[in-house]
């Protein structure tokens, strides 16, 4: 295994990608076949890269310490196994859930060109060839969103790439102060306090890896989104890849680049930023009307998990918010896989439609409904694993406030899940959506592999906390200090996760409460807390995007262009157009008359030019 | 000495007089008298291959191509120009000749003296051994001739 | 065997006419572009390894007796090699197209291989005599070329540049004549080593001055410029191309170069007048350019006022200058001609080279759109292209010597550049699709290939500009750099 095979992870999705682009439709079957035989062949070497542990390439680039440099090591190898996992899942699914789309082809290309870059992020070991391949995520963004083909998909995509490109513009900011403070590129070498620059430098990098994450406020494309774009594609960015490397590049700062003191200033930015999120998300997400808007929403609250558990600084929540991180990858594209299957029958995600389906797709049923209580923390899934592990974590950081918000998530996460799968699944079987079968293989095995594995980490958390986990914190804790995750993982009878219990008993009453006040209605369970007297308002401004940073931005800037038209520019304009055109064209036309073709004239020239020439060499050579 | 000066005040005087004549004829005549001055110039100044050469090509094959050419084409129509553009290459011309004159004076002083020439041998040396590779040179100006010629009188099937 | 530079195209273009009335197009559109490929890979692959241990001299014999062919080849001129072997090598293929309409394919690459075999010669030349006579043997090639077409505006134009080309050389020759009256040899090594004993300031500053009128003319510097607008654009377009993208750098740039830096040294004096002369034709031309209606027009004054940023390049004398220039000559030679190829393309569809009555082409001709939006973003100098990096290391260049308002009037000349290729892209390419050209089709296949060729060098040199500037610019400029001294010593026989 020669340092060159780490190109491949990077090259077989790009060289499969332009492929794609070229393909005709009517080799689909080919394309299919390729696309699955591509992911597999990455999700074989996924594994054996994992199980090689570590591998260093280095070219030497442009100097300066700017080299091509990918390391393999722990860390971005269970980064890498599980961007190829999901990749393989996103493309069976995509096989049949995209069959007939228009624009098929490019949307193959696009993913694998995603792979491919998001491969090349996770295993570069030098912050250029990062950002070479960060900023490439932000083209097949665009694409992905814009192959949604709804006439405001466009919008949707400039905005996207608009918010990503600004959180990307603050990480190489930070990048550029990091290296003037470090001297080096390389990331494995750079390790600095958190002090005077480098915090700036730290929190400059912060914005780039959470709005890759989409945490609050860089998140408001994500519902959007999740309308305009196709759901394959929301499973596979949103859901899973950007959380991977976002919450992939915040461990690595908060970890490596910069040691990261718990309880300091920056912990604490942290752990707020994570708990505004939870909580503001899930609220948004209680009182949507949409399948897939929901989803996307709670999407958003579940990195304020992550980012709350690294906050923290304490290895038992980085651990946890690490954990999360797969996790929530897991059962959200498990969940946005079966809103897609939900989709691909009845043809509508709207909640008030649906109803009674899990007679007719119990398989999607069961899927979604295990995701669903592995989202809230249900013992004994994969969630109710992590989040106590961040629950434990906030806890022992001294703020409380923090794991009460945290507390206060779990509440309405739960509350809206119920609502979602009662709208859905469950309760009457509505007249509005005729009747309909379970979905096609190729769409129903990844949601159900993707509940097994729900299932799978957290029963036998040990697997992926040994495996994948601890690792990733070894060398980052005193020594001595438990680093045993495993053992009371699954405890209920401790404090922390009797109060998760009772926050799970609080959103059942919640729901029951709202479903039994709108007469029986499951979609509307949520009115209550939607027609609080103060929280109605809020909804409403939310609704009408007035908490929207990008959308508040852009009406500010139509404003201030408007000003800068009349007051800078009009005035510059006309200084241009009658004083700078006018002497240019009046220059130009004294050149151009002067080139009349007189054939002396020319000569006229070459004699005065040499005069002049001999002149001033005998004057400077004196 | 009078005399050497007067050929070149001649040479001089004869060569802008061919591009500042309007009439071709003039022109051409102005041009063959120039070659005739420059070949004396080289016979006197021992270089008698230099001047049969000058003499035989230019105030003879040269002058008898453009005064053939002259005879048959006809006059073409006279470009107006401004008086202006008429001034400007004289004037430069004159003021050239001074500041020349001038910086000469100067620099004749300054000048080492010329070593005697290095490589010494009768001319059919010097052409053959000596410089071997401009003859290579000389090949392919005189196919750049032919070539040019022949591209440039080729028959057109169809105008461009 | 260098040698085969020269010979190798002048043999085949001696025989390319007669071969020329068996086969019309076939045997001299292979014979042409195999010459030029061969030429191109030897280069490409046998002339490093030729050089790695210092300059190679070349002293040829014939029949056992030692001839007197003295050639020699060093880092910069296998660099000037490989750049004219490569353009040239894009100009062939795109004339297996062009030139059908003209006839007499057979002569005309008869007589753009002599070009090639005259300006090979001096590279390759270790002497003046022989830099003058090949400089003519090509130029005589290229009168003939530009007036190919033979209507009105190429006949005017040929002879005008032809004229002004006498001139150029009459003053080379003056210079020549004083130089070897000074030293009493006309070898380079030779006059390098006597010019330093004699310590003649003043005559060596008249020669410097007589040699930058004819070096100047020949590569267009303003003000010795003025044939260059109207030679370039009635020329047919891969001519054109060959004229910008070659002739004036190697008879000018190159011969200057060579004989300023490593024969008579560069002193601040002449520094300053390179840098002047450079700044100058930077801004001007750049003037002139926007002004022009006609899209060859403005490449040609375009093309004055690159050579404007390679001359201020090599004028800088510190090597990092010096290897922006060079650098600058080849990223020109490959986008210049790109551009030229596609106005031909542009020329052919169209019928019309003025801009105002183009428009809306891309969607008609997408390829020729794109190369030629490449080589325009390349020459105004938009990164990743080629072109970036050349200025970029022009400008740090000023800037590291000590020349900031140089520096500026580089960077002020960049932006004048990208607005008038703007104003040629949006014009000729984007916008509405004027009605009159609905049904151009795309150029025939050799004349794209040879644009995609040059524009895919033009993004690959711009990627891998690192290993470019190592393995080719670098020794070219350390040539230079060492002066007198790369010459004295090592070129002596």
């Amino acid at each position: 295994m020669t340092p060159k095979m780490l190109l491949l992870p990077i090259l077989l999705p790009a060289v499969l990608a332009v492929l794609f682009l070229v393909l005709p439709r009517t080799l689909r079957l080919v394309r299919d076949a390729l696309a699955l035989a591509g992911a597999a062949v990455l999700l074989y070497y996924g594994f054996v890269f994992f199980s090689l542990k570590t591998l260093e390439l280095s070219v030497p680039w442009l100097g300066l310490g700017i080299d091509f440099e990918l390391r393999l090591y722990h860390f971005s190898s269970f980064i890498l196994l599980a961007l190829a996992g999901f990749l393989i899942l996103i493309i069976l699914y995509a096989t049949v859930k995209m069959k007939d789309a228009p624009r098929a082809g490019e949307f193959f290309a696009y993913v694998f060109l995603t792979a491919a870059f998001a491969n090349g992020a996770a295993l570069a070991n030098n912050f250029v060839p990062l950002v070479f391949f960060w900023e490439g995520l932000l083209v097949t963004l665009y694409g992905l969103i814009t192959i949604g083909g709804r006439p405001t998909s466009g919008r949707t995509a400039v905005k996207a790439l608009l918010i990503s490109g600004f959180c990307d513009f603050s990480m190489i900011l930070g990048i550029g102060l990091l290296w003037t403070i470090s001297g080096t590129l390389t990331m494995s070498e750079i390790s600095v306090e958190p002090t005077g620059i480098a915090a700036v430098a730290f929190v400059l990098m912060m914005v780039g890896a959470a709005g890759k994450a989409g945490a609050m406020p860089f998140h408001t494309w994500i519902p959007d989104a999740a309308v305009d774009a196709p759901v394959t594609f929301m499973a596979f960015l949103p859901a899973a890849f950007e959380k991977l490397l976002g919450i992939y590049l915040l461990a690595r700062i908060s970890l490596d680049f910069f040691k990261l003191k718990p309880g300091s200033g920056l912990a604490i930015l942290l752990m707020i930023v994570g708990a505004v999120t939870i909580v503001l998300a899930v609220l948004m997400a209680l009182v949507q009307k949409d399948l897939k808007r929901l989803l996307s929403y709670h999407a958003v609250s579940q990195v304020g998990y992550m980012i709350l558990g690294i906050g923290t600084a304490v290895p038992f929540g980085i651990a946890g918010g690490i954990f999360h991180m797969i996790n929530h990858a897991m059962y959200k594209s498990g969940l946005f896989l079966s809103a897609g299957s939900v989709e691909h029958r009845t043809g509508t995600t709207e909640l008030k439609k649906l109803g009674g389906l899990r007679k007719e797709m119990p398989l999607t049923a069961f899927g979604f409904t295990v995701c669903a209580l592995a989202i809230s923390g249900v013992w004994p899934l994969n969630g109710f694993v992590s989040k106590e592990m961040v629950f434990h974590g906030a806890l022992e950081t001294g703020y409380t406030v923090f794991a009460v918000a945290a507390w206060i998530g779990a509440i309405f996460t739960f509350a809206s899940f119920l609502k979602a799968g009662h709208s859905v699944f469950f309760g009457d079987r509505t007249r509005e959506v005729p009747a309909v079968k379970e979905s096609p293989p190729g769409i129903v095995i990844p949601i159900l592999a993707l509940a097994a594995l729900c299932i799978l980490f957290g029963v036998y958390n040990k697997l992926p906390l040994t495996l994948l986990i601890q690792p990733i914190l070894e060398g980052h804790v005193e020594a001595g200090a438990p680093l045993d995750f495993t053992s009371h993982a699954l405890d209920i009878f401790n404090p922390v996760a009797l109060i998760s219990i009772g926050c799970l008993v609080l959103a059942f009453l919640l729901h029951r409460h709202g479903f039994l006040k709108s007469g029986r209605k499951p979609f509307l369970a949520s009115e209550p807390v939607h027609n609080l007297p103060v929280v109605h308002k809020l909804y409403d401004l939310a609704e009408r995007r007035v908490f929207d940073p990008y959308e508040q931005g852009v009406k500010v800037l139509q404003g201030l262009s408007a000003v800068l038209f009349k007051a800078v520019d009009r005035p510059i304009d006309f200084i241009f157009e009658k004083v700078v055109t006018v002497t240019g064209e009046k220059f130009t036309g004294i050149l151009k008359k002067a080139h009349n073709g007189h054939y002396a004239n020319y000569l006229a020239w070459c004699l005065a030019g040499l005069v002049i020439i001999a002149g001033v060499i005998s004057l400077l050579a004196k | 000495m009078i005399v050497q000066t007067a050929l070149l005040v001649g040479l001089v005087l004869f060569s802008v007089l061919a591009i500042v004549l309007r009439d071709l004829l003039k022109s051409a005549i102005s041009l063959a008298v120039a070659s005739l001055l420059l070949g004396i110039i080289f016979f006197r100044m021992n270089a008698p291959y230099a001047g049969v050469f000058e003499i035989s090509v230019v105030a003879g094959l040269i002058t008898v191509l453009f005064i053939l050419t002259i005879a048959l084409t006809g006059a073409g129509d006279e470009v107006r120009e401004s008086r202006l553009v008429n001034w400007v290459f004289p004037l430069v011309f004159v003021a050239f000749i001074v500041i020349d004159a001038l910086v000469m004076k100067g620099l004749l002083g300054k000048i080492p003296a010329l070593a005697s020439g290095g490589e010494t041998g009768s001319f059919g040396d010097v052409l053959w051994k000596g410089r071997t590779f401009d003859l290579v040179g000389q090949i392919a100006v005189i196919l750049a001739g032919v070539f040019s010629v022949l591209a440039l009188f080729r028959k057109r099937d169809k105008h461009d | 065997m260098i040698i085969l530079f020269v010979v190798l195209p002048l043999v085949v273009a001696g025989i390319l006419p007669l071969l020329g009335k068996v086969s019309r197009r076939v045997v001299p559109d292979l014979l042409a572009n195999a010459t030029l490929l061969f030429l191109f890979v030897y280069a490409a692959v046998a002339g490093r390894p030729l050089i790695a241990g210092g300059p190679v001299l070349q002293q040829l014999s014939w029949l056992g007796e030692a001839v007197n062919i003295r050639l020699a080849l060093d880092g910069f001129s296998l660099f000037m090699l490989l750049a004219v072997s490569l353009v040239g090598l894009a100009v062939c293929l795109f004339s297996v197209d062009y030139m059908e309409r003209y006839g007499a394919k057979a002569n005309y690459y008869a007589l753009l291989l002599i070009m090639i075999a005259g300006m090979n010669g001096l590279i390759l030349a270790t002497d003046l005599f022989a830099v003058y006579l090949f400089l003519e043997v090509a130029a005589v090639a290229s009168y003939a070329l530009v007036a190919f077409g033979l209507g009105h505006d190429e006949l005017e134009a040929a002879f005008k540049y032809l004229m002004l080309s006498v001139v150029a050389s009459a003053f080379i020759l003056a210079s020549i004549a004083v130089v070897f009256g000074m030293t009493g040899s006309l070898d380079f090594a030779a006059v390098a080593s006597a010019l330093k004993e004699l310590n003649a300031g003043a005559v060596v500053g008249v020669a410097s001055a007589f040699f930058l009128v004819g070096f100047g003319l020949k590569a267009a510097l303003i003000p010795f410029h003025a044939w260059l607008p109207d030679a370039h654009p009635s020329a047919p377009a891969p001519i054109s191309a060959v004229l910008s993208g070659l002739l004036i750098k190697v008879s000018g740039v190159y011969a200057m170069t060579r004989i300023f830096l490593n024969v008579f040294g560069l002193t601040p004096a002449l520094s300053m007048v390179l840098m002047s002369l450079g700044a100058l034709s930077m801004v001007v031309a750049a003037f002139l350019a926007l002004g022009q209606k006609d899209m060859k027009r403005m490449l040609a004054y375009s093309s004055i006022s690159q050579v404007g940023y390679i001359v201020l390049g090599i004028g800088i004398g510190t090597p990092l200058g010096i290897a922006g220039g060079l650098f600058h000559l080849f990223n020109h030679a490959l986008a210049k001609g790109l551009l030229f190829l596609t106005s031909g393309s542009v020329q052919q569809a169209t019928g019309t080279r003025n801009l105002d009555e183009m428009g809306g082409l891309a969607k008609r001709m997408p390829v020729t759109a794109a190369t030629n939006l490449v080589g325009a973003l390349s020459i105004a100098g938009v990164p990743p292209l080629n072109g970036f990096w050349s200025k970029l290391i022009i400008i740090i260049a000023l800037i590291q010597a000590g020349h900031p308002v140089f520096a500026l009037i580089a960077v002020l000349a960049s932006v004048l550049t990208l607005w008038y290729y703007l104003l040629m892209q949006r014009k000729a390419f984007f916008g509405k699709l004027n009605e009159k050209w609905a049904a151009v089709k795309e150029a025939p296949f050799w004349m794209t290939a040879a644009t995609v060729l040059l524009a895919l060098l033009c993004v690959g040199i711009g990627i891998l500009f690192s290993s470019t500037v190592t393995t080719w610019i670098q020794p070219a400029a350390d040539v230079l750099a060492d002066g007198v001294h790369a010459v004295i010593g090592s070129w002596g026989f």
